[in-house]
């Protein structure tokens, strides 16, 4: 930084000086369009129409003017009032001193009404269940969006030009309706009045277009006096008895507006509303496509299973006949050697148990008993003698053996003793 | 799919069950045959629903619109 004795061009005038911070401060954003509350000192109204007073509290005061016509100016505000204002800070060269520069006033008092107001309508309106209320869903790709907002405003411009950049084209009328002051709530309900008349499919018809199917109402941010017309019973009446979807965009931060409450949707600012409910046309059309191609791609492939199980089945059925009989033939020849073999273990077991019959009845032969050296005794008229019941002494009997036979005489008898 | 003309979000809903069915898989010729046609029918509506969101730009003040309108207003506000 240079020194002072550099300045070549002497002291600056005192003007210039006080010209300069007018602009730094006028400049700075900071100190434009603040809303500031305070209590009305030395509220004095000149003859030229302009109205002097100080805002103050216990930290610090201002001087503030409000020059004449600027705005409407509630008369119950009187010294001591407590009131919001919204100002611009300015420094009046003539004097050097620095003022607020007031666009607006509102006593508190009013305010605090207002708030009382909004309070009792959103009770009421939650007695009535609309708070609650069962929200239209909202168009996926809509055929005609209305915009009721301030013409010419800088929400318009934003929505549109944000409109353009998701869907170039998008079909939307624009409904330009005061967003504040004291007409804003009736131009409002006159403009979503409009939005029935166009969202009535029948007369769409008539009038050739498609029938609005989305209804945006917004406005940009500011004070809450210049967003109440939203926090109003007529404009939540119209709002519930949109027969389409309905989005409040009201830029704001702070408290919600009743418009917000019972909107169908609700966005922070007129922009947002856009974001949320205009599509990007690129975004869509990419996805028409991928589902288009995998639509393609699934039905090919399934009509090329078909095909395979077809000619799976063909060739099955060229070969069944011969599979078929190969198979009788083979269950044929199964049979016959089951037959055969059943009837040959048959024979075999018959010849055995024969040959063991034949056996048995060799050695069972009486003629292989006397071979063993028995006799058996006969009575001369043939009566095999296995007892010597009915012998007599001198009784006649042959004798037989394996080579022949001998008559002999019975001589003496004698039971065998049993304890022999 | 019933007569009524489905609003595009149905028809993307439908469209992809049809898509996801077939690429699961499993069934016959006919099913097949009948669900492409179907989603090519979709596809079709869903297109052409895109293209009819594209349209007149208006942009009017509420008196003009009112006086255009007509008698249509007073119907309404009735």
């Amino acid at each position: 930084m240079s020194s002072r004795s550099d300045v070549t061009t002497g002291p600056l005038p005192i003007g210039q000086f006080v010209q300069l911070v007018r602009r730094t401060i006028v400049q700075d954003s900071l100190f434009r369009n603040q809303a500031l509350k305070g209590e009305v000192t030395q509220w004095k109204k000149y003859a030229s129409g302009h109205t002097y007073f100080s805002l103050r509290d216990n930290d610090g005061q201002m001087s503030a003017v409000i020059w004449k016509g600027k705005c409407a100016v509630d008369p119950s505000i009187k010294e001591g009032s407590e009131v919001v204002v919204l100002a611009s800070l300015d420094l009046y060269a003539k004097r050097g001193n620095i003022q607020l520069v007031v666009d607006k006033i509102e006593p508190i008092s009013i305010l605090g009404e207002l708030e009382k107001k909004k309070r009792q309508l959103i009770e009421q309106l939650k007695r009535e269940g609309e708070i609650d209320r069962t929200r239209h869903p909202i168009p996926l790709v809509p055929k005609h969006i209305a915009l009721v907002t301030g013409a010419g405003s800088a929400a318009l411009s934003d929505m549109q030009r944000l409109i353009e950049n998701r869907w170039p084209g998008l079909r939307r009328t624009v409904i330009g309706v005061l967003v504040q002051g004291p007409k804003a709530a009736e131009e409002i309900v006159r403009g979503l009045a409009i939005t029935r008349i166009l969202s009535d499919p029948i007369r769409a018809k008539k009038r050739g277009e498609p029938p609005v199917d989305l209804v945006i109402l917004g406005r940009g941010g500011g004070s809450p006096e210049d967003l109440w017309a939203f926090n109003l019973e007529p404009v939540a009446r119209a709002i519930l008895a949109s027969p389409v979807p309905l989005v409040s965009a009201v830029g704001h931060e702070s408290d919600l507006l009743v418009s917000d409450l019972i909107a169908d949707l609700r966005a922070s600012t007129p922009s947002d509303a856009v974001e949320r409910v205009v599509p990007s046309r690129n975004e869509m059309e990419f996805f028409l496509d991928e589902m288009s191609e995998r639509l393609s791609i699934a039905s090919r492939r399934q009509l090329a299973d078909c095909q395979n199980r077809l000619s799976m089945l063909q060739s099955r059925l060229v070969v069944a006949p011969l599979m078929g009989l190969n198979r009788a033939k083979g269950d044929l020849m199964g049979f016959s050697s089951r037959m055969n073999m059943a009837a040959h273990h048959s024979f075999a077991r018959q010849s055995t148990r024969l040959a063991q019959l034949g056996a048995s009845l060799t050695s069972i032969h009486p003629q292989r008993v006397l071979e063993r050296g028995y006799s058996m005794t006969q009575t001369v008229d043939g009566t095999v003698l296995s007892s010597i019941a009915g012998l007599e002494s001198g009784q006649e009997v042959v004798l037989n053996f394996a080579d022949g036979t001998a008559g002999a005489e019975i001589k003496k008898i004698k039971m065998r003793d049993e304890n022999e | 799919m019933s007569d009524e003309i489905p609003t595009y979000s149905d028809a993307v809903q439908r469209l992809e069950t049809i898509v996801s069915t077939l690429e699961r898989g499993g069934m016959g010729l006919d099913e097949t045959l009948k669900l492409y046609e179907e989603g090519a029918e979709l596809l079709k509506l869903c297109k052409k629903e895109l293209a009819a969101a594209e349209g007149k730009l208006n942009e009017m003040q509420l008196d003009e619109l009112e006086s255009e309108l007509g008698s249509e207003t007073n119907d309404s506000n009735a």
